[in-house]
């Protein structure tokens, strides 16, 4: 808007209607562009910073607290990390906005994994309000109390406190609407350290699928990452986790295949002074130089 | 008597001049490495660029000059390009000089992205750096196209890749050295082309801060890297086609065996590079087998005939056994140490364990030191040699050979014990864990200046080889 005012003024000044809407055309054009770019410019920006924040959490270690399981038993962390990696993520019962449906994604993406369990996955409630039933009636409301993959858990106020502040999670109660305010964060961890981490919503289905495969075992040797380069050798596929050629590679390939191509060049040029007889006169005194050099080729 | 050609003894006295001055740069480093000289400590990275430049740079362009120089028996290489191309490496060395000794660049001979643009130095010296590796590449690519159209002038491209040879057929004869200049001089187009792109690569980052991947910058640089160190070797055996039969008064001829080797090579040798890339987990596997077995299938066509071929010429020959023979001998025999070398950690569960230790430098300075330096000596003394007036005298050429290879063993074998003892290369000093590698650095530093001795006396015959021929009537 601001642009578009400005170019008006501007048409104005120099009294030529036409000048003018053709400036206004332009300054709009001129404007959206702006925007876009500055759009994407946020938006690998955002992107970046989301990137340094889960970068920053790997290989940390995670403290060790007591939980009150739905399922009513008490339990160490330390105990579930130790028997199978852990997929942990946060929320709380009452939330309102991203969490269920944070939930859902993470349940059906599990369930895409057919195989036996090789991992488990935690929620671990922040909110001081909830309890372990409040945490069986989730289990339920997603229908995964029977799941064997799936706990729900809450803790005490200084223990949540303690592994939030290890993993750079806040919360804060918004007291008019009894929400939380919060990220939405996710962690792999694997012996106690954290080997990957997916922070913010809406939850990539690729990451997520990332995450899932390392807990699984599997080594993901590729991370996307933000602010696209325009030429690679390959191309990382994040829904199948395969490999494929990208335009980079024509690089590598160019130089072998130009040299030929000279070299090709230079023996053709080179056959046609032949041909013109240019040999004939270099040849035979160069010939004299070496004895037992047989005559060239035609 | 023939004459040596005033392109021919100017590189010579490049030569002269600048290896052993790189080579008490290398001193230095070994020096640093065993806890000495603590002053001047702030100077390792900046010397280890101008080392590992001014050393790759070097034994490219002699060799090079040695093939321009032997083709002139069969094909007619301009002199104006040859000038040329002297003059256009002269300022590129000038230029890197500055930019190291004055700007401190310090991004090591790879200068791998994006390191030149985020070091310490000064960003002039990136630039300076980049504008000498452009005129170096120009000069180079117009000489070895100015070779290659020589060599066309009179062969046919099926001819001197001695495709008729496969086909069984022993007419023209294509001398080895045609076939393995050919060879080599269309390789070296690829690896400067991959060059350019590096470089044009490097100044969009930093002109207009187009960002690259900097896996396909890796994978570029050691395509460029890998092969122009190759065909280095490679020229330095096409001059030992060449000559070492005048020593033996036996032909070495290029038959059908030497004929599909060279050509193999032509391939191989733009895929080994690969095996630079283990370490880069985000390298397709694939990519990872086709580099050790292109390693492993590129040592044996070109080393192993050139090596057998080489015994046979030699083995009950009337061989005359001069300094130069003897040079063009070891030097075969220090590429088959280093390809020994470089082939046990081009394999990829040895290559998890010695990557980036000093077995590197180990099984390059092997090939390089002992093996294309000997044979480029060789030649260039040769040269000399050829054009004296007098016959080779005297015990001198013994205490030399002694020297050199003395001193330039035993400055390998610190390298390779310290390598299989895990110590890292390119530490200015060894942590903790690794201090053991200061006693091989010290070592080291002392068996190499016994080389350098043993060189500066090679050097001296030479120029007293040279003024004898300047003293002898024509």
């Amino acid at each position: 808007m601001v642009a578009r005012s400005d170019v008006e003024a501007l048409g104005g000044d120099i009294g030529c209607a036409h000048v003018s809407r053709s400036l206004s055309a332009a300054s709009r054009l001129l404007a959206a562009a702006l925007l876009s770019g500055a759009a994407l410019a946020c938006a690998a920006s955002t992107s970046s910073s989301t990137f340094r924040e889960e970068a920053r959490l790997i290989d940390h270690r995670l403290p060790d607290i007591e939980l009150s399981l739905g399922d009513g038993r008490i339990a160490h962390l330390s105990s579930l990390w130790r028997e199978q990696p852990l997929l942990l993520t946060l929320f709380y019962r009452r939330c309102t906005g991203t969490c269920v449906p944070s939930l859902l994604v993470i349940r059906d993406e599990i369930a895409r994994t057919r195989q036996a369990p090789e991992f488990r996955a935690l929620g671990l409630s922040f909110a001081d309000s909830d309890t372990a039933e409040d945490m069986r009636a989730q289990a339920q409301a997603l229908a995964l109390e029977h799941d064997p993959r799936w706990l729900f858990a809450v803790a005490s106020p200084p223990d949540v406190k303690r592994l939030a502040d290890a993993l750079g999670f806040w919360f804060r109660r918004d007291l008019t609407s009894e929400q939380y305010d919060h990220p939405t964060l996710i962690v792999g961890i694997v012996q106690g350290r954290i080997v990957r981490a997916l922070l913010g919503y809406p939850i990539s289905n690729e990451d997520l699928r990332e995450l899932i495969w390392e807990l699984r075992g599997r080594f993901v040797p590729y991370y996307q990452l933000p602010g696209q380069l325009r030429l690679r050798c390959f191309e990382y596929d994040g829904r199948t986790g395969r490999v494929r050629p990208d335009w980079g590679l024509l690089l590598l390939l160019a130089p072998g295949t130009i040299a030929m191509v000279i070299a090709g060049t230079v023996f053709t040029v080179g056959a046609r002074a032949r041909s013109g007889g240019a040999a004939r006169r270099v040849a035979e005194p160069l010939l004299r130089l070496r004895p037992g050099v047989h005559k060239p080729s035609a | 008597m023939r004459q040596i050609s005033p392109l021919t003894l100017s590189w010579i006295l490049v030569v002269a001049l600048l290896f052993p001055i790189l080579i008490v740069l290398g001193i230095y480093m070994r020096t640093v490495q065993a806890e000495q000289l603590p002053s001047l400590q702030s100077w390792f990275y900046p010397v280890m660029t101008l080392h590992g430049l001014g050393m790759v740079g070097l034994w490219f362009t002699a060799p090079l000059a040695c093939v321009a120089d032997a083709l002139k028996r069969y094909v007619k290489p301009s002199s104006t390009i040859g000038w040329l191309a002297f003059g256009g490496t002269v300022v590129g060395i000038v230029l890197l000089l500055v930019c190291v000794l004055v700007g401190r660049f310090a991004a090591g001979w790879y200068f791998l992205y994006p390191l030149p643009l985020m070091g310490g130095w000064p960003q002039w010296s990136t630039v300076l750096f980049l504008v000498a590796l452009t005129v170096l590449g120009v000069a180079w690519l117009l000489w070895s196209l100015d070779l290659l159209r020589a060599i066309a002038q009179r062969y046919s491209l099926t001819h001197a890749l001695a495709w008729h040879y496969l086909a069984g057929r022993n007419e023209p004869e294509v001398p080895p050295l045609v076939l393995i200049s050919t060879v080599s001089l269309i390789v070296c187009v690829a690896a400067l082309i991959a060059a350019v792109v590096v470089i044009v690569l490097f100044f969009a980052d930093m002109s207009g801060g187009i960002k690259t991947d900097s896996l396909l910058m890796k994978n570029l640089t050691f395509f460029f890297g890998h092969v122009i160190v190759n065909l280095s070797m490679y020229l330095g055996a096409a001059v030992t086609y060449e000559v070492l039969p005048e020593y033996t008064t036996r032909p070495w001829r290029t038959n059908r065996v030497v004929a599909l080797s060279w050509n193999a090579v032509l391939v191989i040798v733009l895929l080994a590079y690969f095996h630079h890339l283990y370490m880069d987990f985000a390298q397709p596997t694939t990519v990872q087998y086709i580099g050790q077995i292109a390693s492993y299938a590129s040592s044996i066509p070109a080393a192993v005939v050139t090596i057998f071929g080489a015994l046979l010429l030699v083995y009950r020959s009337s061989m005359r056994w001069g300094l130069a023979s003897v040079l063009f001998f070891v030097g075969l025999a220090g590429w088959a140490i280093g390809g020994v070398g470089a082939v046990i950690d081009s394999t990829i569960t040895v290559n998890a364990v010695l990557h980036n230790t000093l077995w590197v430098p180990a099984h390059f300075h092997s090939y390089f030191l002992m093996g294309l330096v000997l044979m480029t000596l060789a030649y260039f003394y040769h040269c000399c040699q050829g054009a004296a007036a007098h016959a080779e005298r005297g015990v001198s050429r013994w205490w030399i050979m002694g020297l050199t290879l003395f001193g330039g063993y035993g400055f390998l074998l610190m390298f390779y014990l310290a390598g299989a003892l895990s110590v890292p290369r390119r530490y200015a000093i060894y942590p903790a864990e690794v201090s053991y590698g200061a006693g091989y650095a010290g070592a080291a530093a002392a068996f190499a200046a016994m080389f350098l001795v043993g060189l500066l006396w090679l050097l001296g015959r030479m120029w007293k080889r040279w003024a004898e021929t300047s003293a002898a009537p024509t």
